[in-house]
């Protein structure tokens, strides 16, 4: 039934006097809007969370399978001693493009993307609270991306590893355009996710369906939160940071410039002050995805929700305190070094709780080895030993041996790829069925699964021994004199761990061919194939573009399940019965469909205002006339979208078929 | 089932669920929202928090760097803190009219508005001409951009700032601008204070600013 | 409803896997610690600092693998006992306070017990009052200079400063501070056997302590990222007895000798012209127009020509066993094996020998001194130069004829 009705003339304020609003009749935005709703431009001008969401994701495992063969081509390169697959200068490009591609590129806009489609689902919103700006956020990462990326062909890309320390990556010693790429694209993302998480607090703060207090929201909602107050926060830092690297590189200021008595560590403060909370924006979403699957799986609610909670809000603040951790051989004197220690392992405190309280929830549950649920088990464990061997290098005199070593890439792995990146597979074998109305294969899902955890135990596993046996991070070569030999011998383990990431690389394949399959002859999914128990699943597979016929009120926590289920007391003791199915769910939400719904209306601007800043930052690089055009491509851009307001025009529509009158919106 | 529709920048007031799903009630015009603050003025809350953040590191900076500029002037040698004095007494001025800019638009007086807008658009452009002024004598001091340390770090801060100003005064002309022909998307009276917000915001760093960098000596 | 359901054999898959991962994981882990022979192992400490931060670091280990075994058991055990096997919906129980608070206390003990000797030994790891020889050390691409002040070190009188670089050489059973910095990008000094890392900053000095039990060569690496050659950027630390540090010392202070042979006497003439502008050999004076020497001293500068403004001096080169950074040998591999195989107390009779023409592996140093940049990428092209604002960084390619490499090696051969 399409219920997404052309807006209606007189817009519907709810008592009071009503505001001054733009009518139809004196709307004036600069062209007519892009309203249609099927082929490329319901893409390309879209500003509805779930297609932005999905473009989201696939861009960014796009870029994941970038950083993957850059990945793979510095485990080729290592493979055995003084190998030259690639040369030093690419290599050094190499690692430091995995790193940023995956960390910018990859993990943060996979967790925007799973944001911006779950979270408005999740808290019974109908879209976010700014749908413009959330087209705007996802152009600016994936402008800013594709920009970053030009770079390996204009000249060779940044150089100076992601941490891009100073005065390494000023102009004397990295000459190249890479590092003015690397710093204009990532103040490019920067907006992106700057505006995406003003974007998704309001959303969660002010669009909740009635009833839904904070302590009732859905976990993974909760993570998502507490990710964007730290982007908020974060962001600015490094873009400060970047804006520094900018002038220096680009106009001739001194920042940097040890000569004239600049400080290298200043860029290292910022660096890291952004760098840590980065750490916990990068793994917090996945916490959040697991932590839905788990109770799902184990048929059990959350074991101590508020702990976890706390814990991930706790894992916030006191992220913000552990920066210089990044910089205990910095020389930044005893005292700074002991403070730092003590506060890195505080943090452990509520990461622990997160680990107990996921394994609590499978305690007397029902457990389905689906294979979300073993990537979230998988996580559980693979970020359990990241987090110990985190323990070990908070004991900042240990890790004045261990830092710099594969030891520490062996742990921000476990961390990142078994914490992170299962995380994210978990969201997929989840959510696939909520985003496509299909089920991904499980049997190649076990197995894309189980070539995954083999194939990181074996390529990061090893890298614990390379580490403490001494082998440092980001070298191209690896001398054969100093391998040693009998079971440490570090020519093995590299071997091995070359070996591994193969096989990883092979793991992922099988994704994208279960991906490939699904989309092919995929099974249809029901309604709510897990039987879970938050409200995404209250809509149908793929949800409506209006995503609930009504919206609903929330009594508890989980409150899919409660609707689902009661409790019936039998001659044994109190049951839990299924009262309604959900397809009586769906019966009766789209029996009380709400009769009008506004959805906001599709934008030009947004992709045209994002366009403008790759343009201004070519014109940094190469010429000040490229700047100032795209400079006025952005004022006027920004100009057409004040006036433009967020519901289209009556004159923007097509005069609608007959017998289809005012349904152009219906379709998805 | 009452109508419902989400809300934006700039699009009419109205709840985000359906109506009944609260007792609307007079909210002259605000959104209905958990937090009590309409979704603009939450996000612009959100936004200068943010920036905060962005000030904090290029003040920092700047603290860091303020004393190292051998064999070039510093700021005992620079700073004219008469002039700059004044120049932040009117920028500080324009926070007052720009709070009657806002008395006005909730009272939907439009020209008192516009008035008070044009005026505080005014005072911040002489705040900023000011500061060209006072940049320009640096220069010619022999204090540019690419100096020292102390001249990177302190055309940076005060420049960022200075943006945030010239930005603000582009929003206030242009409010008065669409005021003036009565096309305001949404609600006039939030727009005004919102951009106030902002305004006030950037004052609040100048002060800021202007106690750290000029004030207090290196 | 579900349509997830496993069969049993499934679950049985999982467990058997999942254990044999964590055991081998474990292992692996826990071997990490154990005997091997990689020159650069973290946990064979073989000074008193190094020791400090084993003492501190292997209890940790054994707790953070304690703790993980415990989890992994758990998680095994639940994942078994609690799969699906038809029982009933389990009750929706929200969690329990009293076990949540436990469960976050016992973490908070264990690291409180991590936290206190984490702390003291970072202090004891600052102390410098007990220093009883100071070294500068000055990091540049791709390279290590020691300088050591005037001053007694460790019982031995250094009466003029001087000047080595590649390897750190250091009396035994002193407490030796290292004052370290840098010319040009920020490095990283690590010994791994003497003690943990320290960043050389440029602009900024930081101290590191030193100490070594025996006479021995213990090997490090740059390990912060400082460029292309990076990886190509190592060096050692030489420990040597009382005795043997002072013979040590003595020799470094000898300006050069004059060359004995002919090739090596053409060679301090191709030396002169091609290789003096930025290596330094004490001792070297002009060529007068008669072609005898004159008195005056060869000075070199090499502040004019490369981006680091220093070359690594090569009065005694041969007294050293590496070159480039420390990332080629001089000796044969044989005489290499003998050298750091050698007991502690043959040590130092067999290092203080130097490059002996037995022992010498001509090989490398050829291929360096033809092309450099060929065998250590550096921006030392001619238009990499011109982007560096006309100086190099590191050593270009001179472009000599063999002959002219033959002389020089011959000369170099010599400077001991």
């Amino acid at each position: 039934m399409a219920i997404v009705e052309r807006p209606s003339t007189v817009p519907a304020i709810a008592g009071g006097a009503a505001p001054t609003f733009v009518g139809p009749a004196d709307a004036y935005g600069a062209y007519r809007r892009p309203v249609t709703t099927t082929g490329w431009r319901s893409w390309l001008f879209t500003v509805d969370h779930k297609k932005l969401g999905l473009m989201y994701g696939v861009s960014a495992m796009i870029f994941f399978l970038i950083g993957g063969i850059e990945a793979l081509l510095i485990r080729t390169q290592l493979a055995a001693p003084d190998n030259t697959v690639l040369s030093a200068d690419l290599y050094n490009q190499m690692f430091t493009m995995h790193a940023t591609t995956m960390v910018f590129l990859f993990v943060m806009p996979m967790a925007a993307g799973w944001a911006n489609y779950f979270v408005p689902l999740q808290i019974g919103a109908r879209d976010v609270a700014f749908p413009r700006l959330n087209a705007f956020g996802f152009w600016c990462f994936l402008f800013g991306g594709l920009f970053l990326n030009t770079s390996w062909f204009l000249g060779g890309a940044a150089d100076g590893g992601w941490f891009m320390y100073q005065p390494n990556a000023s102009s004397l010693f990295s000459p190249s355009n890479g590092v003015d790429y690397w710093s204009l694209g990532l103040q490019i993302t920067g907006i992106a996710s700057l505006t995406g998480a003003i974007n998704l607090i309001v959303t969660v703060l002010n669009m909740r369906a009635p009833g839904m207090s904070l302590m009732k929201m859905p976990i993974f909602t909760w993570m998502i939160l507490v990710v964007q107050f730290l982007l908020v926060f974060a962001i600015p830092v490094i873009t400060v940071a970047l804006f520094l690297l900018m002038f220096q590189r680009n106009f001739g200021a001194q920042f940097f410039n040890v000569d004239a008595g600049a400080d290298p560590l200043l860029w290292q403060h910022l660096f890291w002050i952004f760098g840590h909370p980065e750490v916990y924006i990068l793994i917090l979403p996945s916490f959040g995805i697991v932590s839905e699957v788990l109770p799902v799986f184990s048929r059990k609610p959350l074991f101590g929700y508020k702990f976890v909670v706390f814990s991930g809000a706790a894992i916030g603040f006191v992220g913000w305190g552990v920066w210089a951790h990044h910089m205990f051989t910095s020389g930044l004197g005893p005292v700074s070094v002991a403070v730092f220690s003590v506060s890195t392992m505080l943090i452990a405190i509520p990461t622990g709780v997160k680990i107990v309280n996921w394994t609590l929830t499978m305690w007397g549950g029902k457990i389905h080895f689906t294979t979300a649920m073993l990537f979230s088990i998988g996580l559980i464990v693979e970020f359990t030993i990241g987090g110990l061997s985190g323990v070990t290098h908070s004991v900042s005199p240990s890790d004045t041996q261990q830092t710099d070593t594969y030891y520490i890439v062996a742990h921000f792995h476990y961390v990142l790829f078994g914490g992170a990146v299962f995380g994210i597979f978990a969201g997929f074998y989840y959510w696939w069925p909520k985003m496509f109305g299909k089920m991904l294969n499980e049997t190649l899902g076990k197995w894309n699964f189980w070539l995954m955890v083999v194939g990181m135990n074996l390529t990061f596993g090893p890298m614990h021994i390379l580490g403490l046996q001494g082998q440092p991070r980001r070298m191209v070569v690896w001398p054969d004199k100093l391998t040693g030999e009998g079971f440490f011998d570090l020519a093995f383990w590299n071997l091995a761990a070359t070996v591994g990431s193969y096989l990883l690389a092979i793991g992922i394949f099988l994704f994208l061919v279960n991906v490939w399959r699904t989309t092919r002859k995929g099974a249809t999914a029901p309604l709510d194939p897990w039987d879970a128990r938050s409200l995404e699943w209250l809509t149908t597979n793929p949800p409506k573009a209006h995503n609930f016929d009504v919206v609903p009120h929330v009594h508890a926590l989980d409150e899919y399940f409660h609707m689902k289920y009661e409790e019936v007391d039998t001659d044994t003791g109190p049951r839990l019965v299924k009262v309604r199915t959900a397809e009586e769910l769906q019966a009766e939400q789209e029996a009380n469909a709400d009769t009008h719904i506004h959805m906001p209306s599709p934008s030009y601007w947004p992709i045209v205002l994002a366009i403008a800043l790759p343009i201004m930052a070519y014109g940094i690089i190469y010429s000040t006339l490229l700047t100032v055009a795209g400079g006025v491509i952005l004022l006027l851009a920004m100009f057409a979208w004040a006036l433009e307001p967020s519901v289209a025009d009556d004159s923007d529509y097509d005069p609608p078929p007959s017998g289809e009158a005012g349904k152009e919106l219906a379709s998805v | 089932m009452s109508e419902a529709t989400l809300t934006e920048f700039d699009t009419p007031a109205v709840a985000p669920h359906g109506a009944d799903d609260h007792d609307a009630g007079d909210h002259g015009g605000h959104p209905v929202s958990s937090t009590g603050l309409s979704n603009n003025k939450l996000a612009m809350w959100l936004f200068l928090g943010s920036e905060c953040l962005l000030f904090g590191g290029l003040i920092s900076t700047y603290m860091l760097y303020r004393g190292r500029h051998t064999g070039s002037p510093g700021p005992a040698q620079l700073w004219d803190i008469p002039l700059t004095s004044v120049s932040s007494f009117i920028l500080l001025m324009s926070s007052l009219t720009m709070v009657l800019a806002v008395s006005a638009a909730q009272q939907r007086d439009d020209r008192l508005t516009n008035l008070w807008l044009a005026v505080t658009a005014l005072l911040g452009a002489t705040f900023v001409g000011a500061q060209v002024y006072e940049f320009t004598t640096f220069y010619y001091e022999g204090v540019g951009f690419t100096t020292s340390l102390f001249s990177s770090s302190f055309y940076t801060l005060t420049g960022f700032h200075g943006v945030h100003v010239t930005v603000g005064i582009v929003m206030l002309m242009a409010l008065v601008g669409i005021i003036s022909r009565s096309k305001v998307p949404g609600d006039k009276a939030e727009v005004v204070e919102l951009i106030g917000l902002y305004w006030h915001f950037v004052d609040i760093i100048w002060i800021v600013i202007f106690t750290l960098v000029y004030l207090i000596p290196a | 409803m579900s349509g997830v359901d496993q069969p049993v054999s499934t679950v049985r898959f999982v467990k058997q896997r999942s254990a044999i991962g964590v055991a081998m994981i474990a292992a692996a882990a826990l071997l990490g610690g154990c005997a091997s022979n990689a020159p650069q192992d973290t946990w064979k400490p073989a000074g008193e600092n190094a020791q400090d931060i084993q003492n501190l670091q292997w209890p940790v280990f054994l707790v953070a693998g304690i703790v993980g075994a415990i989890v992994f058991g758990v998680i095994i055990f639940v994942v078994i006992r609690f799969r699906d096997h038809g029982q009933e919906m389990p009750k929706q129980t929200h969690g329990k306070p009293a076990l949540e608070i436990a469960l976050t206390i016992l973490p908070a003990l264990i690291l409180i017990g991590v936290g206190i000797p984490t702390v003291s030994t970072v202090f004891s790891l600052a102390k410098t009052d007990d220093t009883q020889c100071v070294v500068n050390v000055t990091g540049q691409q791709w390279w290590w200079e020691y300088q050591y002040p005037v001053q007694t070190c460790g019982g031995v009188d250094i009466a003029e400063p001087l000047v080595t670089s590649g390897e750190l050489v250091l009396p035994t059973q002193a407490n030796v501070l290292l004052r370290i910095t840098s010319n040009d990008v920020i490095h990283s000094f690590w010994i791994p056997k003497l003690n943990g890392k320290r960043d050389a900053v440029p602009g900024r000095i930081h101290p590191l302590r030193m100490q070594a039990d025996q006479p021995g060569i213990f090997a490090g690496q740059c390990t912060e990222f400082c460029g292309l050659s990076h990886a190509r950027m190592r060096m050692d630390a030489v420990a040597l007895n009382s005795a043997d540090f002072a013979s040590w010392v003595a020799n470094q202070l000898e300006p050069a000798e004059k060359p004995t042979d002919a090739l090596a006497a053409k060679g301090e003439d191709t030396y002169r012209a091609q290789c003096s502008r930025c290596h330094q050999v004490n001792g070297l004076t002009e060529e007068n127009a008669d072609g005898t020497n004159s008195a005056k001293p060869v000075i070199a500068f090499p502040d004019l020509y490369v981006v680091a403004g220093n070359a690594p001096n090569l009065t005694n080169l041969m007294t050293r066993t590496t070159f480039a950074g420390a990332t080629w040998d001089l000796l044969t591999d044989e005489c290499r094996a003998t050298l750091r195989d050698a007991s502690p107390e043959e040590f130092g009779a067999l290092y203080l020998q130097g490059v002996t023409p037995d022992c010498f592996n001509e090989a490398e140093l050829r291929e360096w001194i033809r092309n450099a940049p060929a065998k250590k990428p550096m921006y030392a092209s001619e238009e990499e130069k011109t982007e560096n604002g006309g100086k190099y960084r590191g050593m270009p390619n001179l472009n000599l004829t063999d002959d002219q490499i033959d002389e020089i090696i011959a000369y170099l051969l010599e400077r001991k």
